[in-house]
């Protein structure tokens, strides 16, 4: 067994290693992960960075109007005083864990969803897919804005409302990507071997339906993000102290033609994580692909 | 017999183009005998939509069938029981030798016995081997799937199968993808024979590899056959990848039958018409003077023609082979109003009726004469006018009326068994 575990370890290298030839992947892969690390230091030990209040914005009401960057306010301040640098730093926090919770819960429940109606098949398939219908009829931001509304106006409500509407998606996507792979020869041969079922969907069909639903749910963690600072931007948000990347454009919006900084700098943090997670799926994608490897 | 499949059929159903409309039907097999003995090679062939890779599927039971029965290892006296049984009606009989050597009456743990006796090797080994498997695990798939044996001996039994189908042992750890393609049939072969099974269906084993790589994995396929014992199917539209392996042929067409017989008979000296059409379609280094070319496409399944399945495509087709009166009337029209137009009546017009009668309108006086000396002299162009058994006049109208058809059997004719109403005169009992 010496062997296949030192083929596993080939392996392993192997999928660094056409990763990594990926440059612009590796670009994302790093961006991200300095979003992740802000993240994990505002959690655990913000005054590393100088920070105090995580949780809420601190205003400073003897000087409202935005300054310009400058030594004491390295991305300049917005409205009513807030100075950026730090705000973005815990909004990071904040955007990543509802993103996350929003693609997990979406992603999770789609693609269980997907599987169980490509499986059963017939009437169940049939009416998950005309309730997908549904959902894909109705613009997806009003739609979350609707149940957004009905739930109420808090960070956990607006992520589940986003769930809501993100897992007909993932439940399309998994559904085609499982009838697409039982169709595979391989699917055959391993019945002609007498293989059962079950082991059938678990040893053939999901590892070679799932990756590619894997790399989507990646890539959607960058406009998940983007969708959830509009929201907050529009002013679906709790209370006015949220440190919230798109909230925070939003409170810049009225001084955009003096103090255009005030709308840059919390764009440009949302943008560039968006286009960072993009570049690591692609990176992702070459990993999982058996065919690019070789 | 290893296999033996009666009267096997298998119909697909086919979406209906509206909503409201009743499925159509589509027959793939139709009433296939065949049956493979130990160690005995049989060979499938047919252009591509014959059916023959659903009779392959159909007879290791990875389809069922619509109608017909596999038996899987039977003696040979209880299969002779089973057809005098067949033939006499006796329902009671047959259901229990059915029951008994069926592998469509098996379940759980007996038929995973079966399983293990049987098994497939698909044509594309691209697509055959999970690409996410390293070969080991591709290989003891069918061992670990039908408990043949445990976890640690299924290691050992790969590697000598490697050694068998001729790979290196560490090629045990490497993926589909670092194979070539006919390493990878090998491994699909290696796969397919891990059980020792006594039947293999091979469809297309070759047909998707290099020349040079066909002949390496044809002879290892002849040595395995040696070796073990393993009565196989060959499915393949080459018929020289039959005339090398095979010792019975089958030759389909249009999901049936039309000739079957040991391969010296049937390959060089076949009597069916499509299978001396295929023959003589073999390309070879000779120009051949006497090539026959068919005219027209496979039939439609869903509807397939009526009478003999091959009639309207064959050169030797003859008035009782099932012609309709729309078949007779495409040729009829072009006579009429084409090739000898200036003999009629210029507004005589072809038209076909309910009920299947067949009528020229607006026919002038004398044009009865005129048409039935152009039958005599087209009938050997065209096979459909040979179903025309008489004119009659009704005022300006002539009406053509058509003979009647029948269904062709399976006649034995010269050494082998052949579905064409030309030798029905040999033999009527089969």
């Amino acid at each position: 067994m010496n062997e296949e575990r030192a083929k596993r370890w080939d392996n392993t290298k192997l999928s660094i290693r056409v990763f990594l030839a990926n440059r612009t992947a590796l670009v994302g892969l790093i961006i991200v992960l300095i979003y992740v690390a802000d993240a994990l230091i505002m959690q655990f030990d913000p005054g590393l960075l100088g920070i105090t209040q995580v949780n809420t914005l601190v205003p400073n009401f003897t000087n409202p109007v935005p300054l310009p960057p400058s030594w004491a306010h390295p991305f300049g301040t917005t409205f009513p005083g807030v100075d950026l640098y730090t705000s973005i730093l815990k909004a990071i926090r904040i955007d990543l864990f509802y993103s996350i919770l929003v693609v997990a819960v979406g992603a999770v429940a789609g693609a269980v969803i997907g599987v169980v109606s490509a499986t059963v098949g017939g009437l169940l398939d049939e009416t998950v897919m005309r309730i997908t219908d549904i959902f894909f009829s109705i613009p997806y931001l009003i739609l979350a804005l609707a149940i957004g509304f009905i739930l109420g106006r808090s960070l956990m409500y607006m992520s589940l409302a986003l769930a809501l509407v993100w897992w007909p998606l993932y439940a399309r996507y998994t559904r085609s990507q499982t009838l697409s792979t039982k169709e595979f020869t391989y699917v055959e041969a391993a019945k002609a071997s007498g293989v059962s079922r079950t082991r059938i969907m678990f040893r053939h069909i999901l590892p070679n339906a799932l990756p590619p639903v894997f790399i989507q749910i990646s890539l959607d963690l960058g406009s998940i993000m983007v969708i959830f600072s509009t929201l907050a931007f529009i002013g679906f948000i709790a209370n006015a102290k949220v440190p919230e990347l798109g909230y925070l454009t939003s409170l810049g919006l009225n001084y955009v033609q003096t103090a255009p900084w005030a709308v840059i700098f919390p764009g440009v943090a949302i943008t560039v994580f968006a286009l960072a997670v993009n570049l690591l799926g692609d990176g992702l994608r070459d990993v999982i692909d058996p065919r690019r490897r070789s | 017999m290893i296999i033996a499949a009666r009267r096997l059929t298998k119909e697909f159903e086919i979406k209906a183009n509206s909503a409201f409309g009743k499925p159509l039907r589509l027959r793939a097999v139709d009433s296939v005998d065949i049956q493979v003995g130990e160690g005995q090679i049989v060979g499938v062939v047919g252009e591509s939509g014959s059916g023959k890779s659903t009779l392959g599927r159909t007879l290791l039971g990875l389809l069922s069938p619509s109608a017909g029965t596999v038996l899987f290892d039977i003696p040979d006296d209880v299969l002779r029981e089973y057809d005098g049984f067949r033939r006499d009606g006796d329902a009671k009989g047959a259901a229990s030798i059915e029951m008994e050597y069926s592998i469509f009456k098996k379940k759980g743990e007996k038929l995973k016995k079966i399983r293990s006796g049987m098994n497939m090797v698909f044509q594309d080994p691209y697509s055959s081997l999970d690409p996410r498997m390293n070969v080991m695990s591709i290989i003891t798939e069918p061992l670990l799937a039908m408990n043949y044996m445990k976890p640690d001996k299924a290691v050992d039994r790969c590697m000598e199968l490697l050694e068998e189908v001729g790979l290196p042992r560490d090629f045990a750890y490497r993926y589909p993808h670092e194979l070539s393609g006919g390493q990878k049939q090998r491994v699909a072969l290696a796969r397919g024979m891990a059980t020792l099974p006594k039947f293999l269906v091979l469809d297309e084993p070759t047909s998707a590899l290099d020349v040079s790589v066909q002949a390496q994995i044809l002879s290892l396929l002849r040595k395995i056959r040696e070796k073990y014992h393993i009565g196989m199917v060959i499915i393949t539209h080459n018929i020289a990848v039959i005339s090398y392996m095979a010792d019975q042929v089958n030759v389909m067409y249009a999901g049936k039958i039309v000739e079957s017989g040991p391969k010296e008979d049937v390959i060089l000296n076949p009597v069916h018409p499509y299978t001396i059409a295929l023959i003589s379609a073999v390309p070879g280094k000779m120009v051949k003077p006497n090539r026959i070319i068919l005219k027209g496409d496979t039939p439609n399944l869903i509807n397939p023609p009526q009478g003999c399945v091959f009639h309207p495509r064959c050169p030797m087709a003859f008035g009782i082979c099932g012609w309709t009166a729309d078949e007779i009337a495409t040729d009829l029209k072009y006579l009429v109003n084409d090739k000898f137009a200036g003999s009629f009546n210029d507004k005589a017009v072809v038209s076909t009726g309910a009920g299947g009668s067949l009528v020229i309108n607006n026919a002038s006086a004398g044009d009865e004469g005129v048409l039935e000396r152009i039958i005599n002299e087209e009938k050997g162009n065209m096979k459909s006018l040979t179903a025309i058994e008489g004119l009659e006049r009704h005022g300006t109208n002539i009406e053509l009326k058509i003979k009647g058809y029948r269904v062709p059997k399976m006649y034995n004719h010269d050494g082998r068994k052949v579905s064409c109403l030309l030798y029905a005169g040999d033999d009527n009992k089969a």
